[in-house]
């Protein structure tokens, strides 16, 4: 490839009050190129493209475009340099149409007169460009997050964008949808756009980057090609040191029986489920995004409730209306969205680890009891090693890492838990945590703990699960043995096509 | 995975002094001060004895804050306690008039205020899609209705003595016997919110309902107690009402809940849930008291007194945006 370079940055430092936020960083664009830009969560990736798209100016180093040398001062002269970015979560107003989503703030008007006709053309044009299967008069907040991406894609193209800055744009998509999502960079690649993309998903990459750029504490590392570089030596680069071991499945010898679930249904979510987890087994529940998973657990742990069928914990039969009955029993569910559902992001870290035993601490059940509290969430704070100065530090100060073991921690908490049902526990972690929640998954199954996984992510299914239920349109299709099992399998089983239900067991 | 890393997380509370003076609550104690000055400076009449005087009138409303300090806690609202009042009141007269003796009066009001609350909290848990603002706002044109309905066309009802209800308008002291009722109230409302594990549910479910309902808390429940406990207040408020006025009519209370409601956001409980404390709104509501009995003693119309305290409200609700605004700009620079 020739070294024709769109955008090229040198020595960029960014200071923030008491942190050096990007530290004397380099960064090379070639036209045409799709470039991951990758590294653990504060590594300044973000900041990087802030900077990229001018809402941060930075203190120190140069920043070329087409071989000249630019000054954003606003994100106004990064769009009107051809440079727009597409968010994790699109920042779009739901309210409004497609085709006004996409003109918003350069309408098309002539004196003074939006041209709606002509809007409605443009828009179609750019979304048939795209392959987009949904009308430009439709409402954005009916599309799907995958769609809204597109639109904000569209929106992109509309402004003559030359670079596009995808920022963890398969975060909240299914693998289809990733899958979409990954035709339409290689379309933009084709057309001669250039592609920067952020993501924690190794599989992006691969897809997708032809080179890579890692950062780390605010430094960077290096840039690589894609093909070029060994996985292992990637994540050493991201981390700063070695992993040996990703996924320290320990052989534990499974116990009793601890949980049972039998022809759990709820109508229009999942049908006739049956599963089981034993003492000291780590089971995958897996699947398309979609395909009912997380409704199967939430209905079992009580946050909704099931049409009919039963939930044995220990071989009883629980009655389940509440998410307190489900962990009096020692069921719990560490919910998918740790910010929205699993944790109150004001408070401290230790009021959210003993809220779900304030009844059992309090004096005469009635009155808190803070100091024993305060010791409680010390302990199971420090057991899974979590990264804070104190109790008291608000939750939303933590990365995301952090705040799945403040989760986990309050599982623990609770004495009499048997089961634990962690979904997506390792979703916006970055790689170093990731195999740290994994290596407490681990340690609590070789504890005894009964520990039920829902992942979309293929290689840790693979590498921590003892066995894998896969789930495809609310019914579960399969239990896959550790060991024989291969990603094709699981997705064939994911798919609709399957048909029959194959079950091996260890 | 224990002591891995052997890193310790402090666990020791924070000393609470400093950030106690320096937060919301210490600047209300200022701001009472201020208004102390401001009311000697303006009227000859302002003293103790006068200001505890003139009190009572302005008690009965009170009550009812603890019980709107839970709810906006919560991140619910409820409009209709003005009605509540009403409605209570109204119904107790008429008892009391009926010839009922002094502790059924009490009951009939108390127990109107509380079947209200609980008609509230039935609705706001039935129809979970709905603001409770707007099903307050039905609530409280039903209640005051009710109540219109029952006075027909004369409007109002005057109550004959009832023995017993004298005695609540008297004083121990140089103070109303309203007063250490309130006091009361106010120390029990204020351990329930800080110190019981109710409280901290309150808090949760405020902060964050849906991450409260994942950790167990019956969300609904803790609604239908906290409308039913405002809607009980509203019926004590509704008994020293009674007290200082005896009799209702069909504009008695009317306008309390939005008293009520800005003494509790001057106080600095947020109206978004999960922030603040009863302390700011027991002593946001003593210098709203103050302000109005002295302006009311120079014969400042009641208008202007409400534009006074509509801007002092604005002002309190701004201040944290301003000197969060501040603070800003200083790093910058």
């Amino acid at each position: 490839m020739t070294e024709d370079i769109i955008l090229k940055l040198e020595g960029i430092t960014k200071i923030f009050p008491g942190v050096r936020a990007l530290d004397r960083v380099h960064f090379e664009l070639r036209r045409g190129e799709v470039h991951a830009l990758m590294g653990e969560n504060g590594a300044g990736k973000s900041t990087f493209i802030k900077v990229i798209t001018g809402v941060h100016a930075a203190e120190e180093g140069k920043m070329y475009l087409d071989g000249r040398e630019v000054h954003f001062r606003g994100p106004g002269d990064a769009r009107d340099a051809g440079i727009a970015a597409v968010y994790q979560h699109p920042t779009s107003y739901p309210e409004l149409s497609v085709t006004e989503n996409i003109f918003i703030g350069h309408q098309l008007s002539r004196g003074g007169i939006i041209q709606w006709d002509e809007m409605n053309k443009r828009a179609e044009e750019l979304l048939a460009g795209l392959h987009a299967g949904f009308r430009v008069t439709e409402e954005m907040g009916a599309l799907s997050v995958a769609q809204q991406q597109m639109v904000e894609i569209a929106k992109a193209l509309s402004m003559n964008a030359r670079i596009i800055i995808l920022d963890e744009p398969t975060a909240a998509l299914s693998r289809t949808e990733s899958e979409e999502l990954y035709h339409i960079v290689d379309q933009l690649r084709e057309s001669g756009i250039s592609v920067i993309f952020i993501s924690h998903r190794m599989e992006d990459m691969y897809r997708l980057a032809n080179r890579v750029t890692v950062f780390r504490d605010s430094r960077y590392i290096g840039t690589y090609e894609v093909d070029k570089i060994p996985e292992s030596d990637l994540i050493k680069a991201m981390v700063g040191r070695e992993i040996t071991d990703m996924y320290p499945k320990p052989e534990v010898k499974p116990g009793k029986e601890l949980l049972r679930l039998e022809k759990l249904s709820r109508t229009g979510y999942f049908e006739d489920v049956s599963l089981h987890v034993r003492a000291g087994e780590i089971v995958g529940l897996t699947g398309l995004v979609g395909a009912g998973r997380t409704e199967v657990m939430e209905a079992a742990c009580g946050i909704t409730r099931a049409d009919s069928g039963r939930v044995y914990l220990e071989g009883r039969e629980l009655t389940i209306r509440r998410p307190a009955d489900a962990m009096k029993a020692g069921l719990i569910l560490l919910p998918e969205d740790r910010q929205k559902q699993g944790l109150i992001l004001s408070w401290g870290l230790g009021r959210n680890v003993t809220l779900p035993i304030r009844r059992e601490l309090a004096k005469g059940g009635v009155f808190n009891d803070e100091k024993k509290e305060r010791e409680i969430a010390k302990k199971h704070l420090e057991e899974v090693d979590t990264k804070a100065v104190s109790i008291f530090d608000p939750v939303s100060f933590l990365s995301g890492g952090n705040q799945q073991k403040v989760v986990v921690a309050k599982a623990l908490a609770q004495k009499n838990m048997k089961v634990i049902v962690m979904d997506e526990p390792t979703k916006g972690v970055d790689v170093g945590a990731k195999a740290e929640i994994y290596m407490i998954m681990g340690e609590l199954a070789g504890r005894g703990y009964g520990i039920l996984m829902i992942s979309s992510e293929m290689p840790e299914t693979l590498g921590m699960c003892d066995r894998i239920y896969v789930m495809c349109k609310g019914r579960v299709t399969g239990c896959l043995s550790r060991g024989e099992v291969t990603q094709e399998e699981i997705l064939s089983l994911a798919m609709e096509k399957s048909a029959g239900w194959k079950e091996e067991r260890g | 995975m224990a002591g891995k890393s052997g890193r310790a997380i402090s666990a020791a509370p924070k000393d609470g002094l400093r950030s106690r003076i320096l937060s919301w609550e210490g600047a209300l104690v200022l701001i009472f001060l201020a208004v102390q000055i401001f009311g000697v400076s303006i009227s000859p009449n302002y003293n103790f004895t006068n200001v505890l005087r003139e009190m009572p009138k302005y008690l009965a409303e009170i009550f009812m804050l603890f019980g709107m300090a839970c709810i906006l806690i919560l991140g619910d609202i409820d409009i209709s306690v003005g009605s509540i009042v009403c409605l209570s009141a109204t119904m107790a007269c008429f008892a009391g008039n009926a010839g009922a003796p002094f502790p059924v009066v009490v009951l009939v009001c108390l127990g109107i205020g509380l079947l209200c609350g609980m008609v509230n909290g039935f609705l706001a848990i039935k129809l979970q899609e709905l603001p409770t603002m707007i099903i307050t706002l039905g609530t409280q044109i039903i209640f005051r209705g009710i109540a219109e309905v029952t006075l027909k066309s004369g409007g109002s009802v005057s109550m004959e003595d009832v023995a017993g209800l004298m005695q609540m308008g008297k004083k121990l002291g140089p103070f109303p016997l309203s007063l250490f009722f309130v006091v009361l109230t106010a120390v029990i409302f204020s351990v329930l919110l800080n110190r019981t594990v109710f409280g901290r549910e309150l808090y949760a479910v405020g902060a964050n309902k849906t991450a409260a309902y994942y950790a167990g808390i019956e969300v609904q429940k803790d609604r239908f107690i906290c409308y039913s406990l405002l809607g009980g207040l509203a019926g004590v408020c509704g008994i020293f009402l009674l007290a200082s006025l005896y009799g209702a009519n069909t504009t008695t209370g009317s306008g309390f809940e939005m008293e009520v409601i800005a003494m509790c956001v001057f106080g600095g409980i947020a109206t978004t849930g999960g922030k603040g404390n009863l302390t700011g709104a027991f002593i946001a509501a003593f210098v709203i008291v103050c302000i109005r009995i002295a302006l009311g003693q120079r014969n400042i119309n009641t208008q202007l007194i409400l534009v006074i305290i509509g801007a002092m409200l604005i002002i309190s609700v701004l201040l944290p945006t301003i000197s969060n605004g501040l603070r800003a700009k200083k790093q910058k620079r």
